[in-house]
């Protein structure tokens, strides 16, 4: 039998009264400031765009038409650019996914590893891909394998996070279940995490690739290959039909490798 | 084939979970647990799986005292010991076949199936398995594809391909429709009879274990209520139990 209970009026009012809406004015208040203050500290100045006006359409003049003639010649530094991004994903995967099983705090052997391995990935994950670059540009010379060796490590850190956040948020009960049938721990790692999670692991490598495609572009303005190092030097030869050319490649793979991964991704799941 | 005696477990806080508790199953009984929610049920069976650590008694499986026992020669007298919850707690994305088949993983070494790979033996073993609970034509189909009725019935297949001698029930019926629900009992009667299995199982429904037990078994609190052969089992010790629960 339920019991019997009160029946309570419908205030209009919010809950919480006046303390509630001052905190709700608060926080307004500290958005507001902390906008204002990135808008002092970037020296914004809309004007100087007005003014800057007839400099861009200057650029853009001497843009157009794009220098097609140069067509073929750009193949080359943009399949180097999609090749850079494929290294550095396929090698980042290969090493994110054992670091990721330590660094899950629900399959992970230990405390201790769960930290090391965290650490690791935080790191990788905190130097930018640029940074990344500079050092193997140092330490390996100029072209397209610093660029996959930079990918590379930073899809350690970003790949890493999300395979072990994956890891921690699957369904352990099946795993259990293995464990009660005694099943050996490889084994129970074999046939139930790895098919637990293998279609989110390939789908988050997939974006990946998408992002690392972006970001193999830039690295070439450091000397790691692709067609990044085309696009700076056409800018300091002032050759802006080839910078247009090189523009429009750039977005045809950027587009072409977001369908690809947006349907691969889709048939995976 | 499975000997509960004086199970005792005793939380770190100082509540009794299961206070010198006795159950014997023999080799093809179907013995039924009741109890109100919070009784000591499914404890009782965590503590035979020794997923929990017991304070005190003895778990025996076909002779060997599983309490004190630890890493690897636990997992191997653990082999004896089968178990289905209420959740059929399959890997969804693998195939009935494949699921079920890694019921033998326990007793399967080398690096073919450290690697995810399972022998076509135990794959055909498997097959036989999911004939003897009728879903045979399901074998190739996605485990999440399954019904309930069907998973937990995959389940059990799953924990005979492990060849127990001990099955271990844990309120299998609870999330299906009626139907389904006395379909799961008639399959665990059967293979008790004909695997000679000895199957401990938890229930809340009292109909289900009056119409499929061999023996009733009361849990209160932790404390055995009573240990009857079904047919001496009256309505008026079951309403006793659950009241003495709510009270």
């Amino acid at each position: 039998m339920s019991e019997a209970t009160a029946p309570v009026a419908w205030d209009p009012r919010p809950p919480g009264g006046a303390l509630a809406a001052a905190k709700r004015i608060g926080i307004g208040l500290i958005l507001v400031l902390i906008i204002a203050q990135a808008l002092i500290v970037v020296e914004a100045r809309p004007q100087d765009l007005i003014t800057g006006v007839h400099g861009m359409a200057d650029i853009i003049r001497r843009a157009v038409p794009p220098d097609f003639s140069k067509f073929g010649s750009e193949l080359w530094p943009a399949l180097e650019t999609i090749d850079i991004a494929i290294f550095g994903t396929v090698v980042g995967v290969i090493l994110a996914i054992p670091l990721a099983v330590l660094a899950a705090s629900n399959v992970s052997p230990s405390r201790p590893v769960y930290y090391v391995a965290r650490s690791i990935i935080g790191f990788c994950r905190a130097v930018p891909d640029l940074v990344w670059a500079l050092f193997f540009v140092t330490a390996v010379g100029l072209g397209p394998f610093p660029g996959g060796l930079a990918l590379a490590v930073h899809s350690i850190g970003m790949l890493g996070r999300l395979f072990a956040e994956t890891i921690e948020q699957m369904d352990m009960a099946p795993i259990d279940a293995l464990a009660l049938t005694g099943a050996r721990r490889i084994q129970i790692f074999t046939h139930g995490v790895v098919p637990s999670v293998l279609p989110s692991l390939l789908g988050i490598s997939l974006y990946r690739l998408d992002e690392n495609i972006r970001s193999s572009l830039v690295l070439g303005f450091v000397g790691a290959g692709g067609i990044g190092f085309q696009l700076l030097t056409a800018m300091n030869l002032f050759q802006y039909q080839e910078v247009s050319l090189l523009l429009i490649i750039t977005f045809v793979i950027v587009q072409a490798a977001e369908r690809l991964s947006a349907i691969l991704r889709e048939k995976i799941s | 084939m499975l000997q509960v005696r004086d199970l005792t477990l005793r939380y770190p806080n100082g509540k009794l979970a299961l206070s010198r508790f006795n159950i014997a199953v023999s080799a093809g009984e179907l013995v039924i647990v009741l109890g109100g929610n919070g009784s000591g049920k499914t404890t009782l069976l965590r503590c035979v799986t020794r997923t929990l650590m017991p304070t005190e008694g003895e778990v025996r499986v076909n002779g060997t005292d599983l309490a004190p026992l630890r890493g690897e020669r636990l997992r191997r007298a653990r082999l004896e010991l089968a178990m289905i919850s209420q959740h059929a707690s399959l890997v969804r994305r693998r195939s009935v076949l494949a699921n079920v088949a890694t019921g033998a993983l326990g007793r399967l070494g080398g690096a073919w199936t450290a690697l995810g790979g399972l022998p076509t033996s135990e794959l055909a073993a498997a097959h036989g398995h999911l004939a003897e609970v009728g879903l045979a034509h399901l074998a190739h189909q996605r485990a999440g594809t399954l019904s309930g009725g069907q998973a937990q019935r995959v389940a059990i297949a799953r924990a005979l391909a492990q060849r127990p001698r001990v099955l271990l029930a844990d309120e299998p019926v609870a999330s299906l429709d009626p139907e389904a629900a006395e379909e799961i009992m008639r399959l665990l009667r059967r293979l008790a009879a004909e695997e000679n299995l000895a199957v401990l199982c938890v229930l809340h429904q009292v109909e289900l274990a009056y119409k499929y037990a061999d023996r009733v078994v009361g849990i209160r609190e932790g404390v055995m209520a009573f240990d009857l052969p079904q047919a001496e089992l009256s309505r008026e010790t079951v309403r006793q139990l659950y009241l003495s629960e709510a009270a």
